[in-house]
């Protein structure tokens, strides 16, 4: 069951990270009305939410295993499917949205 | 069989895979033996009682065809109206039930049922197991399918079909703006389909995960197998949302509870969420199965290996997860926040990446082998032509300026179908005329298919192709007639004029199809030399599959070598020489052999347990809710008495599948199929409950509606009761861990307690659910945790009955594992909701 936690892992911090980021945007949006953007210190904490989501990698890294089995490699390709998708999707949310 | 063989399994130590082979015997006696256990009764009466899964798998299929061709024939009504722009085939009235009801008929009628018909005919198959884990679900699954298909169709006779589209947005089906009982057949309908789906999605998850053959590890299995497992999970996971959608709308129709109604803090945007939570993962559900299948033909038909094994399952893996973080794409035009624009924008063209992953492993796989153009092959090629069309007209829609765009208009409709025709039709045709030879044990008449795929490629490009530009010019979809633009009006008729050419193209199929099966010629075993399991055996396939079943040196072997090995019961669990069903369940992650599972036998219980249910829909169509309440009672009994046909009688000894291997039975076993297909219920189950408290949260937090009145929640008296109800439940809960019958009593009598508590909370304490969104759905909630109690009252007291009968002690557990890990999960919900509602209502 661990090789299958591992393999889910990934994914399963991508779905985390978006809703920390998700809610934190709704929390620090709440009051503001219109299309102005983020103050600086609202941007920067949901910065760090989306970075506090990719530092959730790192120790998932530092317990993948190596060797070229597939029952090896399927934990490293959930793991880099999560990262991207935590990189990628997360991007535009953290770094460029307004309320 | 000794004590200490017993204990020995019972503690959990694996059993080696590598089981010793039995001795040879006469093919033709086993195979005699083996049918007078697994062989569906003679006649109607036998079709009726038939659980096996070859008889269902194929009668999922067959029916959905049919479905299939009804849909087909609404769309030629649609494009009959659409050739010209004032069309007077149709009015606005019947066209509206026509468009609503094709898109529905092709979602939850034919493509669903299509791919759990595949799944449920050939996974035991390929894993090399006898039947799937649920026989008796299998078939209530059919039935359920087919009764609520019927629903919807005689609604379409009687012309008071759902007429609001496929997606059913409120507020157009709430019941001020669609009156009457056309949207309730919808919600209703497919809802009880569902049943179907879920049972599915349950028995596929529990069959891949402990019904492998001895040795096929997880990281060895068949791909089409890793496919259904994603698909299983998601659906497990995507088709609550809707159910509870449904639900919610239904409630709202029926008894004006105000989820979607803004007047009351309501909002209609929570149906479109919990729809597209189900309705885009919806497409990867039925692409992930079609995909699996290609996977399986395409190394066959090139004469090699598939490549990027390892690449693939990961694709599997992201397509599982990413499918579910795009749902608001369906959405970019609603006024939804800037940050889910970007979100979502990204992750929509995100999911394009492990789609094509598996679109270059098929092509390099295809660069690596020798293709051979058999008719499979040709709508494989169908397929790379038309859904890569569609996958990238769908990152174009990912993007949202172009969106806004094109929302709603025809080209959203090209899209869709290239997506879908391309990314299951054609796939679908490549399985059925791969696997035909295996269903009917005949060859096909050549010629015919070849001329069917040219006719339909033609057909379906020239259709839909065009409606790219149809869109891409404006014209709206779901209208009836539409404005004298010449732009228009030579596209659209075009677009008929073809898609009648595609109906030619799919009764050519048809009938290829047909002649197969009545005229073909004898087919020899194994016809396309396939290295997989699936062609190991007699055809056409019997019920029972394996004269005996395959173990690790019958793996990674091609079909030709081993079907004689096992037919002669080289295999492990031989024949039947105990006059049941049964088969070798193994463990999840390395398919250690764990136990024999006794299976039931043909049985018309689904059949009628399907028709209570039925009338329980019907009744709830025809407004009748309190009489629909008491036909809940029959549906209860006939649960009881499937209870007691799994019940532990009979000889429960220990079974030697192979020399020196011996196992229990399931009835003794540590974790049963039973258990594992409760964790799997479950997962639905706690989704459900999620899609809920998302609705609340949604309606409390996003919603701009008038704020809710007071909950009731902060008087003294609500506080004592709900206090009482959770300390029930803890007790309930810790009563299910004893093993004896004063446990399972005391069960019964604090969940009987809870429930009578909480009638007392809900008549005196909580708001009218009809005055505000958030007190309705408080008392959906609510409505949510009595049943689980309900459910585990029953439990308990089934438990109980197994106690008095004798049928239960430290070893034999009978149906104690299921009261407990129920009784848990009820009592962790109710907690949870208590929290989140208390929490609520002092906020």
């Amino acid at each position: 069951m661990r090789w299958l936690a591992l393999t889910l892992a990934g994914p399963m911090i991508w779905a985390a990270a978006f809703t920390l980021v998700y809610g934190m945007h709704g929390v620090l949006c709440a009051g503001v009305a219109g299309p102005e953007g983020l103050s600086l210190t609202a941007r920067l904490v949901l910065i760090a939410s989306w970075a506090l989501g990719l530092a959730a990698f790192v120790p998932l890294f530092m317990a993948l295993r190596e060797g070229d089995a597939l029952t090896d490699r399927l934990p490293r390709y959930g793991t880099w499917i999560g990262l991207v998708a935590t990189i990628y999707t997360l991007f535009p949310t953290a770094i460029a949205t307004s309320c | 069989m000794s004590d200490t063989t017993y204990a020995a399994t019972e503690e959990g130590s694996a059993t080696a895979v590598d089981i010793a082979r039995n001795p040879a015997q006469r093919a033709l006696p086993l195979h005699r033996e083996l049918s007078r256990v697994w062989a569906n009764d003679k006649g109607l009466w036998g079709q009726i009682t038939a659980v096996s899964h070859t008889t269902l798998g194929l009668r999922f299929m067959a029916t959905a065809f049919v479905f299939f061709a009804i849909g087909g024939i609404l769309s030629m009504l649609i494009r009959a109206q659409l050739a010209t722009h004032d069309g007077a085939f149709l009015d606005t009235e019947i066209y509206n039930q026509i468009f609503t009801m094709h898109g529905s008929i092709m979602m939850f009628l034919f493509a669903i049922p299509m791919l759990e018909g595949l799944a449920i005919w050939l996974l035991p198959k390929l894993l090399g197991t006898r039947d799937m884990a649920f026989p008796r679900l299998t078939s209530l699954g059919y039935w359920c399918y087919l009764f609520g298909g019927l629903i919807m169709l005689t609604a379409l006779l009687f012309g008071v079909a759902p007429r609001d589209g496929w997606f059913m947005y409120t507020p157009l089906s709430s019941a001020a703006h669609s009156p009457g009982i056309n949207a309730d057949v919808w919600l209703l309908g497919v809802t009880f389909v569902e049943i179907s789906a879920i049972a599915a999605a349950v028995e596929i998850t529990v069959t891949i995960l402990r019904q492998r053959a001895p040795g096929m590890k997880l990281t060895q299995m068949p791909l089409f197998a890793w496919y259904m497992l994603g698909t299983s999970a998601m659906m497990l996971v995507g088709f609550p949302p809707l159910i509870a959608g449904s639900i919610l709308l239904e409630l709202e129709r029926a008894f004006d509870w105000p989820f979607f109604d803004i007047a009351r803090g309501g909002d209609p945007l929570l149906w479109q969420h919990l729809f597209w939570l189900f309705g885009h993962p919806e497409v990867y559900i039925i692409f992930l199965p079609a995909a699996g299948a290609m996977s399986m033909i395409i190394p066959v038909m090139c004469r090699t290996k598939i490549l990027g094994y390892g690449a693939i399952v990961a694709a599997v893996l992201g397509l599982v997860f990413l499918s579910f973080g795009l749902w608001v794409h369906h959405m970019f035009t609603v006024g939804i926040p800037h940050m889910a624009l970007a979100f979502f924008s990204a992750a929509s063209v995100l999911v394009a990446v492990p789609t094509a992953v598996q679109v270059f492993a098929w092509i390099g796989t295809m660069w690596k082998g020798q293709p051979q153009l058999h008719l499979p092959m040709y709508h494989i090629l169908g397929f790379f032509l038309t859904f890569v069309m569609g996958g990238l007209t769908g990152v174009m829609l990912a993007i949202v300026p172009f969106n806004w765009q094109a929302h709603d208009t025809a080209f959203v409709t090209a899209h869709l179908h290239y997506v879908l025709i391309g990314g299951f039709v054609f796939p679908m045709m490549a399985a059925v005329t791969y696997w035909m030879p295996l269903i009917t044990g005949r060859s096909r008449i050549k010629g015919l298919g070849e001329t069917a795929f040219w006719v339909i490629v033609i057909g379906f490009h020239g259709t839909f192709f065009i409606m790219h530009l149809t869109g891409l010019l404006g014209m709206p979809r779901r209208i009836d007639v539409y404005p004298d633009n010449p732009e228009w009006i030579w596209l659209n008729l075009t677009s008929s004029v073809f898609s009648f050419v595609l109906t030619i193209g799919f009764a050519m199929f048809a009938l290829d199809l047909l002649l197969q099966i009545t005229l073909g010629k004898r087919e020899k075993r194994d016809p396309w030399a396939a290295p997989t399991l699936d062609w190991a055996m007699p055809m056409p396939s019997p019920n029972y599959n394996y004269a005996s079943l395959p173990t690790l040196r019958h793996l990674d072997r091609p079909a030709r070598d081993v079907i004689m090995p096992l037919a002669r019961g080289e295999g492990a669990l031989p024949g039947a020489p105990r006059g049941r069903r049964e088969l070798l369940v193994t463990r999840a992650i390395g398919a250690e052999p764990d136990h024999v599972a006794i299976l039931p036998g043909n049985t018309a219980l689904p059949l009628v347990l399907a028709a209570s249910i039925c009338a329980f829909v019907l009744l709830m169509l025809a407004s009748l809710y309190l009489v629909a309440a008491f036909a809940l009672i029959p549906v209860a009994a006939f649960i009881w008495l499937w209870g007691r046909g799994m019940s532990p009688v009979g000889d429960l000894s220990p079974v030697e599948i192979a020399p020196g291997t011996i196992l229990p039975v399931h009835h003794r076993a540590k974790q049963s199929l039973g258990q594992s297909g409760l964790v799997a219920l479950l997962v639905a189950d706690g989704t459900l409950f999620g899609s809920l408290i998302f609705g609340l949260a949604f309606l409390s937090v996003v919603t701009q509606g008038p704020a809710a009145g007071i909950a009731g929640a902060e008087n003294f008296a609500t506080l004592v009761g709900i206090g009482i109800i959770a300390a029930l439940l803890v007790i309930a809960a810790w009563a299910a861990r004893g093993m004896t019958r004063m446990a399972a009593m005391i069960g019964v009598a604090v969940n009987l307690a809870a429930i009578l508590v909480l009638i007392w909370l809900k008549w005196t304490q909580m708001d009218d659910p009809t005055g505000h969104a958030r007190d309705a759905l408080r008392a959906v909630v609510a409505g949510y945790v009595a049943l689980h109690i309900i459910v585990a009252t029953g439990l308990a007291a089934f438990v109980a009955n197994q106690h008095a009968r004798g049928e239960i002690d430290q070893v034999t557990r009978g149906a104690h594992p299921a009261w407990r890990a129920w009784q848990g999960f009820t009592a962790a919900t109710a907690l949870l909701a208590m929290v989140i509602l208390l929490a609520q209502a002092f906020a």
